[in-house]
């Protein structure tokens, strides 16, 4: 059963607390917007840290997606860390999720299989507090980020590529997950 | 130590805060304050009852599942669906699988290094240490290469500079006991369960779907389609590879994660008479046998009062209510009563200091974690709960067999089970218990199948046309740390009101209005402090119970005098 995944993009953070939202809705408009190449992995992974375990030793490269905080930036701002970058803003509480991301490296590499070529791609948040919903700031800046992603995976030899129209109408009907509760799947957005 | 303030915005979870009072080298009051608000109750309000899972799922991290589970089963009981046989089945699956998943990482990854030093470990002899593993254990990864290549690896990480999860201890504190040999072999077992979890993990694909939230719960039974004719479904090849799945994790739990804490143990054995707690016990009873409204569950539900094992009261639903006297949350009819879920209210009011701060006020408000009780008790939930339960009840058989053979072979009495020792033995032996059990789940699901009985969902309540105007359901659930409540009231289709009362509620929350404090409070009373400026003894019996959260601890002296602020994981 174990298979490798050439390119995992993984989305990181709370639907359930604001901005902290983004990383999840990145992906799914992705998923939604984007047939993704065969050997890629899109998921939203929430703040399920350490279980993400397997997912990153199966992957090749991985790209994350996540809040991340950056002294001096606005709120939307898109941020972008790499290699030895990653650690210390992890460590160092850059990002939201510290605690589990921190762990979920430190055991791949503990493990010995840290993927060698991992990407957090971000954007500053405004609003971490509990509720709903992307603050103005970082929703206006979502298409710029999604964008950014397919770039990023398009240097890296992966071709997201868009769906047309009426594709992803019916992909609205998909099912009862997350997304589709927090209003990703609205038509036209 | 290096000083670390407590950030109130962690996503995980939430953080646990603990205050100490030491005199004279031993605990003399704690207090145990969650510094996160939870409001999934002001979220679901308004929304559609058969999503409400989704959001439940999502209020933690680390226990996604279980919040799923309660939720479908709380708008099942509220609407009247009856889940068929095998999504019954299914969930028991993936409940077990849950419960056995997290004991491992817990013991292994949250709690192991309260008990094992990691510096010792680097100084052992690896052929000591092999004789030693083959002694305990014919697991077969235990020769002196195997801990030679451990040690090596560990000496490379460590003198790397970047500690990664062994940061922020203790190492080389005196309360560890532990030879190095017995601190290798323990470590390599860390590592070891990094690589179960990373095998076991894939059930939640068979049964969930690709997502890492399980995306097959569905009110009325589960969307996982069962189908021997089908590629797309549970098959005879998916059986096959749970039956392989399950295997090995028993393997695992049989040859290693119980051989460990019988080998533990018997060098801290004192740590069966510290870190009671409350003595009160509660269980809601888990893993359902059959499909009648009251089903016989496989870990019975039960209360257990002043620790008396010959009288396991019923547990009764309208016995439970919550305190806010020392929460920071408001009462329309005032703090000194408390309410039942169904009346549950969540006003926030958050009267406690601008962080960060030196301290709490704790003779008033202090957490924002209400104080769960039943029939006015403070109540540990938890595998101990279970266990106990089912020692008191005699069953299941296994349960009691395993309880007393552990008892046997560390020579201890059933008084050392209300302890910080006893809780980490139980949660030790559940997962033995509960990972022997799943064999007869999937050959259940097996003889469905080739019954021809491929229901998976009782569609008939899904419109909500077929509802009551108003009605109410409860849905509960032990997870693996202990007792889940999920109360809905609905209203004209849409959530009226919900209510969640969580496992580390019950054992984290504050003092009640009668000053009673909960378990974690009532459990550090009295421990020992060899150093209070490395508080490693309070850390082993709160991460006894498995708190879902970073924990910050602080630690005072006697004149309520800060000394050292720590964060611990």
């Amino acid at each position: 059963m174990p298979e490798r995944t050439a390119l995992l993009v993984l989305g990181l953070g709370n639907v359930l607390c604001g901005d902290d939202a983004l990383g999840a809705t990145a992906v799914h408009l992705l998923q939604r917007d984007f047939r993704a190449p065969e050997e890629t992995v899109v998921l939203d992974g929430g703040t399920l840290g350490l279980s993400l375990l397997p997912l990153i030793q199966d992957a090749e490269r991985v790209l994350m997606v996540d809040a991340v905080r950056h002294a001096g930036a606005q709120p939307g701002a898109l941020v972008r860390l790499e290699g030895d970058q990653i650690m210390p803003a992890v460590r160092e509480r850059l990002s939201v999720h510290q605690i589990g991301v921190a762990d979920l490296l430190d055991g791949a590499r503990l493990l010995g299989c840290c993927p060698p070529n991992i990407t957090l791609l971000g954007l500053v948040p405004e609003d971490l507090g509990l509720g709903v919903g992307l603050s103005p700031a970082v929703e206006r800046a979502m298409p710029t980020l999604v964008a950014t992603i397919v770039a990023e995976a398009r240097a890296l030899g992966f071709e997201f590529v868009p769906r047309p129209y009426d594709e992803k109408s019916s992909r609205m009907d998909d099912a009862r997950d997350v997304a589709s509760v927090l209003g990703l799947w609205r038509p036209g957005c | 130590m290096p000083h670390v303030v407590v950030d109130p915005i962690t996503r995980i979870e939430g953080h646990l805060r603990i205050e100490a009072e030491i005199d004279g080298g031993s605990v003399r009051n704690a207090w145990s304050s969650s510094t996160m608000f939870r409001g999934i109750e002001i979220i679901l309000k308004g929304r559609d009852p058969r999503d409400a899972w989704v959001f439940t799922q999502r209020i933690c991290g680390v226990c996604t599942t279980v919040h799923a589970i309660a939720s479908i089963r709380a708008v099942e009981h509220a609407i009247g669906a009856n889940p068929p046989p095998n999504a019954r089945i299914l969930r028991n699956l993936i409940i077990g699988a849950q419960c056995v998943h997290d004991h491992v990482i817990h013991f292994y990854h949250l709690q192991a290094l309260d008990w094992v030093d990691l510096v010792s470990a680097l100084s052992a002899d690896p052929a000591k240490t092999a004789s030693l593993a083959q002694s305990l254990s014919d697991w077969p990864l235990s020769g002196r290469a195997y801990f030679t290549d451990v040690r090596n690896r560990l000496k490379d990480f460590v003198s790397g500079g970047r500690l990664g999860p062994f940061a922020n201890a203790y190492w080389g504190h005196p309360a560890y006991k532990l030879p190095p040999e017995a601190n290798l072999m323990a470590v390599a077992h860390y590592l070891q369960a990094l690589d179960f979890q990373r095998q076991f993990i894939r059930i939640h694909a068979i049964l969930g779907g690709k997502n890492p939230h399980l995306q097959s719960f569905l009110v009325g039974g589960m969307a996982t389609p069962v189908d021997p004719d089908s590629q797309n479904a549970l098959n005879l090849g998916t059986i096959a590879e749970l039956n392989k799945l399950v295997a090995s994790a028993r393997d695992f739990v049989t040859r290693v994660y119980l051989p460990d804490i019988l080998a533990v143990a018997s060098f801290y054995k004192d740590w069966g008479g510290i870190g009671a707690g409350v003595g009160n016990y509660l269980s809601y009873g888990e893993y359902p046998e059959d499909d009648s409204p009251n089903p016989t569950m496989y870990l019975p539900a039960g209360v257990i009062l002043n620790r008396d094992l010959t009288k396991v009261g019923p547990f009764q639903p309208d016995k439970v209510s919550e305190y806010v006297k020392h929460s920071w949350y408001d009462y329309t009819g005032g703090d000194d009563h408390s309410l039942p879920p169904f009346k549950g209210e969540t006003l926030p009011n958050y009267t406690g200091p601008n962080p960060p701060y030196e301290r709490l006020n704790v003779a008033e408000k202090y957490s924002w974690l209400k104080s769960p009780r039943y029939n006015d008790n403070p109540m540990e939930v938890g595998p101990l709960a279970r266990m106990l339960v089912a020692y008191g009840h005699g069953r299941p058989a296994r349960a009691k067999e395993l309880i007393d053979k552990t008892l046997k072979t560390l020579g201890v009495g059933p008084g050392a089970l209300f302890s910080t020792l006893g809780r980490i033995a139980a949660r030790a032996i559940e997962t033995q218990v509960i990972v022997e059990k799943m064999q007869d789940w999937i050959n259940a699901l097996a003889e469905n199948m080739a019954r021809r009985d491929y229901r998976i969902c009782d569609n008939s309540k899904w419109d909500p046309s077929t509802w009551p105007a108003e009605c109410w359901g409860a849905g509960f659930h032990e997870a693996p740390r202990g007792s889940l409540g999920h109360w809905v009231h609905i209203n004209n289709g849409a959530i009226a009101n919900y209510q969640c009362v969580v496992p580390s509620t019950w054992n984290a929350g504050p003092r009640d209005v009668a000053g009673h404090p909960g378990p974690y409070e009532q459990s550090l009373v009295g421990t020992p402090i060899a150093k209070p400026d490395q508080p490693l003894e309070i850390l082993r019996t709160v991460h006894s119970f498995d708190p879902c959260m970073a924990c910050g601890v602080h630690v005072l002296d006697n004149e309520r005098r800060e000394i050292v602020k720590v964060r611990a994981v």
